[in-house]
């Protein structure tokens, strides 16, 4: 059973001036349980539309998608779900503790269950001290942690988040990331969108790239940056001494390698000189 | 849905509305005095001017609460954070409803009190020659109570498909207009007498939108808490089915369209 199954799922939507705009053309994807998969894709390429589908916001106009084998359109699916909403907002006449554990009791907690969690993602968060402040006076970022906390509070097994990185400063988003890794360790399945590559490079196991409601790829991230290598760096000494730094390409490695070996060459260092992730994401979408 | 409903009553009291209306309250205290000007019949006045108070703080209420509950969600975007928890809309939406028929219910129950006591002052004051009907005044601020909790429905099934408050408001506020006479208007044009008056299309459109429409006039009991009468209790039981039958098919249409709708 995947954590998240997507067949041919498709979008239109409805304009003012009765154009329609295809924002998602049949879309499938496979997510599986206790992996980290990341929606890559630039403003627009339809990664909110596919997310609000998912979470029975909107309905898709064709078809179908499941959640650990549960239909979307039941609110069932969302049971063991993580939601973080893009730029998310909460009901702001309460405070940080109190909508936590609302959230709780809309999962069924048990108020204890519920008051231990809401201590521990608070403190995790770093929204301990203002947690009984009104959420109408929380800064930007404050409210997009708390959007991680109400994701969290429950410990579902699918996270499913949008743009996660998004409104944080750059400790803020260390801390995400540091989350997302946390819950690779403890085999949750993470899905969650975003335009920026570096983000897919440091914490995913696989990546979807998506434009204009098109799948263009789906990859290992590894191999990605695998097929990425364009040749190697290398720094070698030879008999008198004397050290120098090359540029080998990919496919002249195994004649070097030979050659050194006849030069009498001693090699200090090789490094893969890759293209990153940005550079494959650019060219894909580019196309 | 319990939580649904704690947390619309929390929304409505940290808004401060309840203390508003409190602060209108105050006026409860002028009554005795202010009836006190028509000279006679002074309880009467004092019960006239009580439940046209209280009428009109529960319309402002129901008009002004239903027709903005479900739209801030919607245009503040909670919908996307608790549409999304494991609740079905429809839950949802009853969660407001009823949590927006409790505020109702504790409003109208509060301002009763203000009112018994004002009246009460008033009977003290100036002894009236009919004994007043403690029961029919209760019945009457009952039946006040559950007329503007249909009409919260009517805002609710209006904001499902609207995406201003424009809709919901305005339209509420015309069911509410037109109920109190549509039993004329129906009666009117199904005149014999009227039959020339009346293009038979204007008949059939009264006649639906008779039908349409909620019929509020039941609801009234002020004169019978006024002049101390006896209120008929097969009436109270037809319009209690009424209430019952008109707010189910209110919800299960705004259930319907909600749950069609998109959140984006
Ligand atoms: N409610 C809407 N009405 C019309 N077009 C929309 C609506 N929401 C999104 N779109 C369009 O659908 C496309 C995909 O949007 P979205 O899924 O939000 O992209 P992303 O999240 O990848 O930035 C965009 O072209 C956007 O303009
Ligand atoms: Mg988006």
């Amino acid at each position: 059973m995947y954590a998240v199954e997507i067949r041919g799922l498709s979008k239109s939507y409805k304009t003012k001036k009765l154009r329609t705009v295809e924002a998602l053309k049949g879309l499938s994807l496979d997510i599986e349980q206790g992996e980290v998969f990341g929606f890559l894709g630039p403003n627009g390429a339809g990664k909110s539309t596919t997310i609000k589908c998912l979470m029975g916001l909107i309905r898709p106009t064709a078809g179908a998608a499941s959640i650990l084998g549960c239909d979307i359109a039941s609110p069932q699916a969302r049971r063991q779900v993580g939601y973080l909403p893009e730029n998310p907002a909460f009901y702001d006449y309460l405070s940080a503790e109190e909508y936590l554990r609302f959230v709780g009791k809309m999962f069924d907690m048990s108020p204890e269950d519920a008051a231990r969690r809401v201590q521990e993602v608070l403190n995790l968060l770093e929204l301990w001290e203002p947690r009984k402040r009104l959420i109408r006076t929380y800064s930007k970022g404050m409210v997009q942690r708390l959007g991680l906390a109400q994701v969290l509070i429950h410990d579902p097994e699918v996270y499913i988040l949008d743009e996660p990185m998004s409104g944080l400063d750059p400790l803020g988003r260390a801390l995400v990331k540091e989350i997302i890794l946390d819950l690779k360790k403890r085999r949750k399945c993470v899905f969650f969108s975003t335009h920026i590559t570096d983000d897919v490079e440091k914490v995913c196991d696989r990546v979807a790239v998506i434009n204009k409601g098109d799948l263009l790829a789906v990859d290992r991230v590894e191999n990605i940056l695998e097929r990425g290598v364009e040749g190697y760096d290398v720094t070698a000494a030879s008999a008198d001494g004397q050290v120098q730094e090359l540029f080998v390409h990919k496919e002249e490695l195994p004649s070097f390698l030979k050659q050194t070996l006849d030069q009498k060459l001693a090699i200090e260092k090789i490094e893969p000189r890759r293209k990153n992730m940005e550079a494959f994401f650019l060219e894909l979408v580019a196309r | 849905m319990t939580s649904i409903i704690q947390i619309t009553l929390k929304g409505i009291f940290r808004d401060r509305v309840f203390q508003g209306i409190m602060a209108l309250a105050v006026l409860f205290l002028f009554i005795p005095s202010a009836a006190s000007l028509s000279m006679r019949q002074v309880v009467e006045t004092s019960i006239t001017l009580s439940l046209s108070l209280i009428s009109f703080i529960l319309l402002l209420l129901s008009v002004f609460l239903g027709a903005t509950s479900l739209w801030k969600d919607m245009e503040r975007r909670y919908t996307f954070s608790v549409i999304s928890l494991p609740v079905s809309r429809s839950s949802y939406l009853l969660g407001r409803f009823f949590g927006l028929a409790l505020f109702l219910v504790i409003t109208a129950a509060v301002l009763a009190v203000a009112a018994l006591l004002a009246i009460k002052f008033a009977v003290l004051m100036y002894p009236p020659d009919r004994p007043v009907l403690w029961g029919a005044l209760v019945l009457a601020l009952l039946f006040a109570t559950l007329k503007y909790i249909l009409l919260v429905g009517v805002a609710l099934l209006l904001s499902t498909v609207s995406t201003s408050f424009f809709l919901p408001i305005f339209g509420t506020i015309c069911a509410f207009l037109a109920s109190g006479i549509t039993q004329q208007v129906y009666e009117y044009v199904h005149m014999p007498a009227s039959a020339n008056a009346v293009s038979p299309f204007l008949k059939s459109a009264a006649t639906v939108l008779y039908y349409l429409l909620p019929n509020l006039a039941g609801f009234d009991l002020n004169v019978n808490a006024i002049y101390g009468i006896q209120p008929n209790p097969n009436g109270l039981m037809i319009t209690l089915g009424y209430f019952l039958a008109y707010t189910s098919i209110l919800l299960g249409a705004a259930a319907l369209l909600f749950d069609r709708r998109e959140m984006q």
